[in-house]
């Protein structure tokens, strides 16, 4: 389970709204107990996909990027619990591609749709212990 | 000692652990000193012999592919940290 306060999430969506029409993309900083990912705070990193036109349908996060969020995350006490990114003009469901690039399980996996520039449905995904695919996980946004 | 950074969703692997003092003269010896000492870390850190393709190794702020990868050289004090490369798409 992946919960999130609407503020966080209002933030994750304008990010994406702001990259579109290219994938944005973050870290989620919190904690992790038990299964359960709490998100705090977020962390925007930039979009290091290095073919440009293929920004739309592509994401990278830099491991230079990983590292400041993880020590970012230690100075506050925090952990770095999972990853987000937005899906322009594309469902928020976990793809091959999103597979393929996976790091391990326990990170939650928040994708939000963009449509035409307007954010849209989020939805959580966590890496299933096996590897062989995303299982869908609940998105809990409090007030 | 030098000391690993346990990311989040591996400490279930290491106790719980966030940090773990690890004995070796390089980052090589000091990986193969944690992954014995949690030997259930070792799947999520390697495939087969060979590190994961997006496992990447940085000591004191620094990728270890920059110095001597495996070999690199550590000593007392250092932090080594495990950081994935992550990436995606539709």
């Amino acid at each position: 389970m992946l919960e999130l306060t609407r503020a966080l999430q209002a933030r994750i969506e304008a990010q994406g709204a702001e990259t579109y029409p290219y994938e944005g993309c973050g870290l989620l900083l919190g904690h992790s107990q038990a299964g359960r990912n709490v998100a705090v705070d977020i962390f925007p990193v930039p979009n290091r996909w290095e073919v440009e036109e293929e920004k739309p349908v592509r994401f990278r996060i830099d491991p230079q990027d990983m590292m400041r969020a993880e020590l970012t995350a230690a100075e506050r006490d925090l952990d770095v619990i999972g990853v987000y990114h937005s899906h322009p003009d594309h469902p928020p469901v976990a793809s091959p591609r999103d597979l393929a690039w996976a790091a391990w399980p326990g990170y939650s996996y928040l994708i939000t749709e963009v449509r035409q520039g307007q954010p849209a449905l989020s939805r959580s995904w966590q890496l299933s212990p096996d590897r062989a695919g995303f299982e869908e996980e609940p998105l809990l946004v409090n007030d | 000692m030098p000391t690993f950074r346990i990311p989040t969703p591996l400490r279930p692997y290491s106790d719980g652990n966030a940090e773990v003092r690890v004995a070796g003269e390089t980052v090589g010896a000091a990986l193969e000193d944690l992954t014995s000492q949690y030997p259930q870390l070792r799947q999520h850190l390697y495939e087969e012999d060979k590190l994961r393709s997006f496992v990447n190794i940085y000591l004191n702020q620094e990728d270890i592919r920059y110095g001597k990868g495996t070999d690199t050289a550590v000593s007392e004090g250092d932090k080594l940290m495990i950081i994935p490369s992550i990436a995606g798409g539709r």
